[in-house]
């Protein structure tokens, strides 16, 4: 059980930390699908740079600057550029796969995966028995992400700058009636985004592991992308469902463990997708009540230029 | 018709760009990329088997795409052509499999109707959803692809495993050679005929009827064409079952096609490719079978090019990334133009 | 008449324009405006669709940068497209659409709008909501800070949006058409709003569309027209309405175009072509029997609601917006169930039929939302032409079109109504506001036409635009047609209908017949009914 405890942890940290980067976009107005690229852009740039400088701050320093330089595209592209949000973020997605796999085999030489020594801190460790075990062996961003959320729930719900980034998602016209340039603060919400993303990559591969390996975000983006909606756009809301997936994955895990011999494997792997299906859905219904009651502003509202 | 040839530049423009910018990145990274470039050329048309090979890779890429054009033309962003593919070539197995002591001209058709049904039950849940309660399909459709992935990891490593496999991949036993509808290459008048009646049914139904045309009111506008009498959940669901029998039965030319058994987690990047392709055609199907050649093309010298250079694979999910990330960019004058346009409209 | 002139902050204009131009491609929004407004005075700004009056708010505000000239506030030259310089130098903007996020709290979005933000950028509720109630005071309503706006009445949240306009102590209010969504009472609450704040000092432009109401509430009135300023400022004691009336049509020629939809452009829907409804006048065409639906969130669902329309008759449906009205027209449409009574139309209980069904068989719609509902603004003009026709072939066996069929029908009804275009491809945005009504009237009003039901059929359109569809409702009434007309502009309810109803709280409050006595109409619209 606590060992459950301990692996749910780990397992959504992550996944919380991207469903926060979400959050941010998701207010904004934007449907990002490109978290998956840029987590594994971070995961990414985090080892190669902490085994390079043997520092792993340096490591996370550069991972979120490469992630928002990323960002900053991504909003150039469908912002001035007006691309298609949803093809962009999966285009996003396909450069961090592909561009990381790419430069793991072209500069770095290595197959499949590269191994370093250089990782985060773990402030609590070596306890193997009792209650101490959840929280033991938690990289220091694990340790985090709480004060994350809690920063994300500030900014977002108790600051202008929240109102100001709401209103640039929800109603770009109200927000330039106020004297606030939509497109800019979708841009700093995107920066956010990028660098939380960076964030939640680290903690993937310098955090709970000690590498790098090609896919090996294996979808969470996309988990922590369904966390925002099934948290209702809330950063509490989205930080317990990235909680509530961190805890399918540690079952899911610890079946494998133990009933593989009656269940394949692969529907074990299946639940977090079907959950997902599951969440979305619901998601959909809770949200319908409020599409339909600013479905009057239909008319009212103009198109974002 | 400047409308229309100004969408064309600008596309062809930014899948120019793509390519240029990860050159440019090859480059840096140390490939030659007049050998890259060469490379290609050798590996899509002018090497042995190369020009063959570009078809065999073009077929899934425009059966998928097609899927995906009728699906995007009714604003349905069903981006789940990869798992609709597996799930249909998965069908097409078992009842290869079940029925392999079956006279051809009547197994083949029947698995490619399985094919086609199995991969239009995958869309249609998403689709189901989608109308009836308004759930998002891109994430539907993109959970329906994982789980067909592992549908077929599941079927290749258990159930329907070559028990005399031994290599590491999980594999299914191989089909009857009396299946087969094309060689090792992929490609044969068959196949051809076949693909190109599908295209040309699909234009037909885009251009040339009035369910097509609904279907583009419905996706440029679903709130007018809902004023209009038009049933949208009806005209949603046939849309959503469409893509699917497309993707499902691009999996089972696969099957009896080039492949003649599966491999766990085979052809992974076509779902994904197929939505690159329908947009870089424009949602056209003269368009899209322009692109998927094209991309058939460069999945094809990616194969070929390991023996020139030794350019990984990668190389290539990164280009279609630039190209999806950079496609649907259009022209600041013709945006300013319909901005400006749409201002009047509002001013009035 | 004339008030007292306090003295403007400089003792100059307390807004001067020199030559502002704005232009959208060929299409000039603003030429060449020059303009002195006093100040302490409420000065309206008049003139048809597409004057450039909207443009003209925009620029002031900052919404808009200019492509040529210059805004001086108080003596303060403006940068252009600035709307925290124009904030900062005292010029507040009500706009014509809300501005307000809907799913903000009323405290929220104060916030949000206010010109200087509180003390801290990070804020406690409490702290926000004692900030903010003592500002709401003046709104005079119960408006709780933590009520969403999207719950607010249209009212009370254009109040707030004057509430959130003086918040920064504005020297300048500008009004854009904020007499479109309210009732006469609440227009002439406003107008007396307006006339305290002028008498504190405070310079107020309104942008008007009716003269009535210009005559009520300004001391000067300027006119746009085609993007320039024709007339004005000019002291509204000085003029004649006749004087505005031809500054906004224009001389001869534009005159001619208003005269000219009766003479040369008599609309002919294409009625006596299709399969002629057996003409006894007393057929019933549409009929409601006691109907009631599901509310919506931002609308009440129909209560109970009985209501005819015979051939031959224009039903006039009035109320304040949000009555019930769109309830009404999308459960006659068919595109929202009943949850009670029936719906029968031209005899035939249609109550579970689907809209494309009631569609075949003779309803026609004029949406509420002509860009939004009536049309595909990115679809070409043909394919939204032949979009009934998509429907109503059905029957045909062949499911193949010819595209040049549908190009060439589409041209013919174009033409026959007038719809200014260049090519049938090009789409349906590239056309005015008027001429995408006459888009939708040649599709609705083609041939097979029983039952019309027109929703804010004149909304936002011009004086021609306007002339020529009520002459065509008037038209289609005379060939035997029935309409039900639902509309917010009481005197064109009052000059069609042969009949009213108005909704109030989605039933039916009142039924008139002509003459109309316009108080009891307006006491029905408010809920005033003894």
């Amino acid at each position: 059980m606590e060992q459950i405890l301990a692996t749910t942890l780990r397992s959504a940290a992550p996944v919380v930390l991207v469903a926060t980067a979400g959050v941010f976009a998701f207010r904004a107005g934007v449907f990002h699908l490109g978290l998956e690229g840029l987590m594994i852009t971070g995961a990414f740039t985090t080892v190669a740079v902490a085994d390079a400088t043997g520092s792993v701050g340096l490591g996370i320093l550069a991972a979120v600057g490469v992630c928002m330089v990323l960002s900053v595209l991504y909003w150039w592209v469908i912002g001035p550029l007006g691309a298609n949000v949803i093809i962009a973020g999966l285009g996003l997605t396909s450069i961090g796969l592909g561009g990381t796999a790419f430069a793991l085999g072209a500069i770095f030489d290595r197959r499949g995966s590269m191994f370093t020594d250089t990782v985060l801190p773990r402030p609590v460790s070596g306890i193997t028995s009792g209650l101490g075990v959840i929280v033991s062996e938690h990289s220091i961003l694990v340790w985090i992400t709480p004060l994350i959320v809690l920063a994300a729930w500030v900014i977002l719900r108790r600051s202008r700058f929240g109102l100001r980034l709401a209103a640039a998602g929800e109603y770009p016209f109200a927000a330039r009636t106020a004297g606030v340039n939509p497109s800019i603060v979708r841009l700093q919400a995107l920066l956010i985004a990028g660098a939380l993303c960076a964030l939640g990559g680290a903690e993937l591969s310098v955090g709970a592991l000690n590498n790098f390996t090609e896919n090996m975000t294996n979808g969470r983006g996309f988990i922590a992308f369904v966390a925002v909606i099934f948290g209702a756009w809330h950063p509490i809301g989205a930080a317990l469902a990235g909680l509530f997936f961190g805890l399918a994955d540690a079952i899911g895990i610890q079946s494998q463990i133990n009933i593989t011999e009656r269940v394949p494997r692969e529907f074990v792997l299946m639940i977090p997708f079907v959950l997902t299906i599951f969440a979305v859905w619901l998601g959909g219904l809770w949200r319908r009540r409020s599409l339909e009651a600013e479905a009057g502003y239909a008319e009212l509202r103009e198109p974002d230029f | 018709m400047t409308d229309g040839l100004q969408r064309w530049a600008s596309t062809a423009a930014m899948v120019g760009l793509s390519f240029l910018l990860t050159a440019a990145i090859l480059q840096v990274s140390g490939y030659g990329v007049g050998d890259v470039f060469s490379g290609v050329i050798e590996g899509s048309i002018t090497a042995p088997g190369a020009a063959s090979s570009s078809i065999r890779w073009a077929i899934p890429l425009l059966l998928i795409g097609l899927g995906v054009a009728v699906g995007f033309r009714a604003g349905f962003f069903n981006v789940g052509g990869q798992g609709q593919f597996y799930v249909g070539a998965c069908a097409a197995l078992a009842v290869t499999l079940g029925w392999s002591d079956g006279p051809a001209p009547l197994v083949i058709p029947c698995g490619m109707l399985a094919a086609v049904v199995t991969g239009m039950a995958w869309s249609l849940l998403p689709g189901y959803l989608r109308v009836r309660f308004g759930t998002d399909e891109v994430l539907t459709t993109l959970m329906m692809s994982f789980i067909g992935a592992l549908v077929l990891q599941y079927l290749t490593a258990g159930p329907m495993r070559n028990p005399s496999g031994t290599g590491q991949t999980a594999a299914s036993e191989r089909i009857p050679e009396a299946f087969r509808i094309t060689d090792g290459s992929g490609v044969s008048t068959t196949v051809v005929v076949l693909v190109g009646g599908v295209a040309a049914l699909v234009w037909l139904l885009l251009e040339r009827t009035r369910f097509g045309m609904t279907m583009t009111l419905v996706g440029r506008n679903p709130t007018m064409a809902r004023w209009q009498g038009i049933d949208v959940r009806r005209v949603g669901l046939i849309n959503f079952a469409l893509s699917g029998a497309l993707a499902g039965l691009a999996g089972a030319v696969e099957l009896y096609g080039p492949a003649g058994r599966l491999v766990t987690g085979f052809s992974p990047e076509v779902g994904f490719t197929a939505v690159v392709v329908a947009l870089v055609g424009l949602l056209s199907v003269g368009g899209t079978i322009v692109a998927a050649v094209f991309f058939g093309g460069l999945q094809s010298a990616i194969l070929f090019l390991p023996i020139v250079t030794d350019l990984p694979s990668p190389a290539l999910v990164l280009l279609h990334g630039m190209v999806a990330f950079l496609v649907t960019v259009r022209f600041r004058a013709a945006r300013r133009q319909r901005a400006a346009s749409g201002a009047e409209a509002r001013a009035s | 008449m004339t008030a007292p002139r306090p003295p403007g902050p400089a003792g100059g204009p307390a807004v001067r324009c020199r030559s502002l131009g704005v232009y959208f491609g060929a299409v000039r929004a603003l030429h060449d405006v020059s303009l002195d407004l006093a100040a302490g005075r409420i000065h309206a700004v008049v003139g048809q669709n597409g004057a450039g009056k909207s443009t003209l708010a925009k620029v002031l505000g900052g919404l808009q940068a200019p492509k040529t000239g210059e805004v001086h506030i108080a003596g303060r030259r403006l940068p252009a497209g600035d709307v925290r310089a124009a904030r900062d130098a005292g010029f507040a903007m009500v706009h014509q659409h809300f501005s307000l996020p809907p799913s903000f709290t009323v405290a929220e979005a104060l916030e949000l709008t206010a010109a200087r933000g509180g003390s801290r950028s990070i804020y406690r509720r409490t702290d926000l909501h004692r900030r903010w109630q003592h500002e709401l005071a003046d709104v005079g309503g119960e408006t709780a800070l933590s009520t969403r706006i999207r719950d607010l009445p249209v009212e009370t949240r254009q109040s707030l949006e004057i509430v959130r306009a003086l918040a920064s102590e504005a020297r300048i209010l500008m009004l854009d058409e904020p007499t479109a969504l309210l009732t006469p009472a609440a227009t002439d609450a406003l107008f007396e709003r307006l006339r305290r704040l002028r008498d504190r000092g405070v310079t107020v432009i309104i942008v008007l569309h009716k003269l009535r109401e210009v005559a009520a509430i300004a001391d000067t009135v300027s006119v746009l027209r085609d993007g320039e300023l024709v007339l004005g400022p000019i002291e509204w004691s000085e003029v004649s309405q006749g004087r505005i009336s031809d500054a906004i049509v224009g001389s001869a020629p534009a005159a001619e175009r208003i005269a000219g939809v009766g003479a040369g452009e008599t609309p002919r829907p294409g009625l006596s072509e299709g399969p002629t409804p057996p003409n006894t006048n007393k057929r019933t065409l549409l009929e409601l029997v006691r109907v009631s639906s599901r509310e919506s969130a931002f609308e009440p669902g129909l209560r109970s609601v009985d209501l005819n329309v015979e051939a031959g008759q224009i039903v006039g449906v009035a109320g304040v917006e949000g009555n019930g009205q769109r309830a009404l027209v999308s459960t006659i449409a068919g595109l929202q169930p009943v949850t009670e009574g029936s719906v029968i139309i031209g005899g035939a209980d249609a109550t579970g039929v689907s809209a494309g069904r009631r569609r075949l068989q003779g309803l026609r719609l004029v949406p509420f939302d002509r860009n939004s509902e009536g049309i595909s603004r990115s679809a070409p003009l043909w394919l939204n032409q032949s979009a009934l026709r998509l429907i109503a072939s059905r029957r045909q066996r062949s499911p193949l079109v010819s595209v040049r069929g549908l190009k060439r029908q589409a041209a013919e009804a174009m033409d026959h109504w007038r719809v200014r275009y260049d090519s049938v491809a090009q789409p349906a945005d590239s056309l005015s506001g008027g001429n995408v009504q006459r888009l939708i009237l040649s599709r609705e009003l083609a041939p097979g036409l029983e039952l019309l039901v027109a929703a804010q059929p004149t909304r936002g359109l011009d004086f021609a635009a306007t002339g020529f569809v009520r002459r065509s409702l008037r038209e289609l009434r005379q060939q035997g047609a029935g309409v039900l007309l639902v509309s917010s502009d009481l005197d064109e309810l009052f000059e069609l209908s042969d009949r009213l109803v108005v909704m109030y709280g989605g039933g039916v409050a009142a039924r008139f017949e002509a003459p109309y006595d316009p108080s009891a109409v307006g006491d029905a619209m408010t809920g005033a009914v003894r």
